[in-house]
């Protein structure tokens, strides 16, 4: 019988053997890359008739993590006095309204020419995650710089849509053209 | 013939001192074997003071169970571990009087099971937080199976106590968050000395591991979202430490077990929110091909 006990005990001792990682609870790269996006609309101004209604940040395809994390910051940011609205948009011939944002993750980067021409001629931020992509139609493409999460501007592909850039983002970014 | 009857006086006188020292002691037995406990422990404790019982093993070894019986009533709780400390020190008394006594084996099941209730009682207070009582009875428990055992060692026993003490600890930072660097700093010590005793240790070397990883993403998911692309430059590079020293931890934990489904996923998780996406990735397809075996068996 006091065996039992023992044996007892010490299972209940095993089981505090292991302690759960915070990362079912966050997704770590998402919540730095929603920093980033939150602050982008800080240095990137839209034209006047884009700082009316909602401001749209549509991700194509599929991003679970981010969504989440983006629909998170919706509920205690906003730009100026414009409220966020985060669409997912399944493929690019989805994209008929006015977003201000487009957030192409690597999965969908096949997909960037065809966002591109449905994106000509609007005031969108296209902003990536692939390499290479900042050389073609990308704005801002987030890339991993030992380790560390930085980012890519393309100025000129950034103002072909009518978007100011700010010098200090210019200082704070990889500058590729 | 006034020397004579002073002599008788006193021969009489000490014949009554002895008879009542003997009713003493018999008495407690008596109220032992009757259940009645605290008039046991009156007469016992009176026993003690006699010199001709305080040198005899068995008021010792009665003291013991008088005390411990007393110690496992529970309308005398309030004084339970003052009880079970006098039983504790009775038998040892008892014991270290004559080891090979009549009922030496009987002192040795005795102090086995008050340690074992010790034992018990430390895991339960870690449950309860009641830390520096649960330190106070592990110990305790060490103490008497030392007594016991002498050469004993206490390996086995340390690194799980320290583990669970590390993990409620652990689990107490995140219900005070006020005390959290506190708590997590207690933790770390108790996984370094787990370490220290078995630097193959897979809880300690994975609890260690999380640790760090927790401390970075929390301070990643405490970040406001409107933080300056300064301030979050310097919050990578803080965090990228923390990443960095989880690793090797979580790593050694993996070499230990490499099919243990935590360490897999935190494996994925620390080469992930270090931007390592290749490592992240190779993570993920063994925690697929793990989940596909477990699915088959």
């Amino acid at each position: 019988m006091k065996q039992i006990g023992y044996i007892l005990v010490f299972s209940i001792v095993f089981c505090f053997g292991f302690t759960e990682t915070h990362s079912s609870k966050i997704d770590t790269n998402s919540k730095i890359k929603a920093v980033f996006l939150y602050n982008f609309t800080k240095y990137i101004e839209w034209p006047t008739e884009y700082k009316n209604g909602n401001f749209v940040v549509g991700i194509l395809g599929n991003s679970a993590a981010l969504y989440k994390e983006l629909s998170l910051m919706s509920k205690t940011k906003k730009v100026a006095s414009q409220e966020f609205e985060i669409k997912i948009y399944t493929s690019a011939d989805d994209i008929n309204d006015k977003i201000h944002m487009l957030y192409i993750p690597d999965e969908a980067s096949g997909s960037i020419k065809n966002a591109s021409q449905k994106l000509k001629g609007k005031s969108t931020l296209i902003v990536t995650e692939t390499p290479e992509l900042s050389t073609q139609e990308s704005g801002i493409n987030f890339i991993i710089v030992a380790n560390r999460q930085k980012f890519e501007l393309n100025k000129s592909n950034v103002e072909g849509h009518n978007l100011k850039v700010s010098k200090s983002l210019e200082d704070l970014a990889v500058v590729v053209n | 013939m006034k020397a004579q009857l002073y002599i008788l006086i006193l021969v009489v006188f000490a014949s009554l001192q002895g008879l009542f020292a003997q009713n003493k002691l018999t008495n407690a037995v008596n109220a032992l074997q009757n259940s009645e406990f605290v008039k046991a422990q009156e007469l016992i404790d009176a026993a003690i003071q006699d010199t001709i019982f305080k040198d005899d093993l068995r008021t010792w070894y009665y003291r013991g169970n008088i005390y411990k019986e007393l110690f496992k009533q529970i309308e005398l709780e309030d004084n339970r571990n003052e009880h079970r400390s006098i039983a504790v020190s009775s038998f040892k008394t008892s014991y270290d009087m004559d080891r090979d006594s009549e009922v030496a084996m009987s002192n040795q099941s005795n102090l086995n099971y008050l340690a074992s209730t010790m034992f018990n009682d430390a895991v339960n207070q870690l449950d309860n937080k009641d830390y520096t009582l649960a330190i106070d009875n592990y110990e305790g428990y060490k103490s008497i199976i030392k007594f016991i055992e002498p050469g004993r060692d206490f390996i086995k026993e340390d690194i799980q106590f320290k583990l669970a003490l590390a993990s409620s600890y652990t689990m107490l930072s995140e219900i005070d968050t006020l005390n959290l660097g506190i708590y997590l700093e207690k933790s770390k010590l108790l996984y370094e000395e787990v370490l220290l005793l078995d630097s193959n240790n897979i809880s300690g070397n994975y609890n260690m591991a999380i640790l760090y990883y927790n401390q970075g993403a929390d301070i990643i998911n405490n970040m406001d979202y409107s933080l300056d692309l300064k301030e979050l430059t310097m919050i990578q590079e803080d965090v990228h430490v923390l990443f960095s020293k989880s690793l090797p931890f979580m790593l050694k934990a993996y070499t230990m077990n490499p099919n243990k489904m935590e360490t897999l996923i935190g494996l994925k998780g620390i080469y992930y929110s270090m931007n390592n996406m290749e490592k992240s990735d190779l993570f993920k397809h063994k925690i697929e091909e793990l989940e596909n075996k477990e699915i088959k068996n």
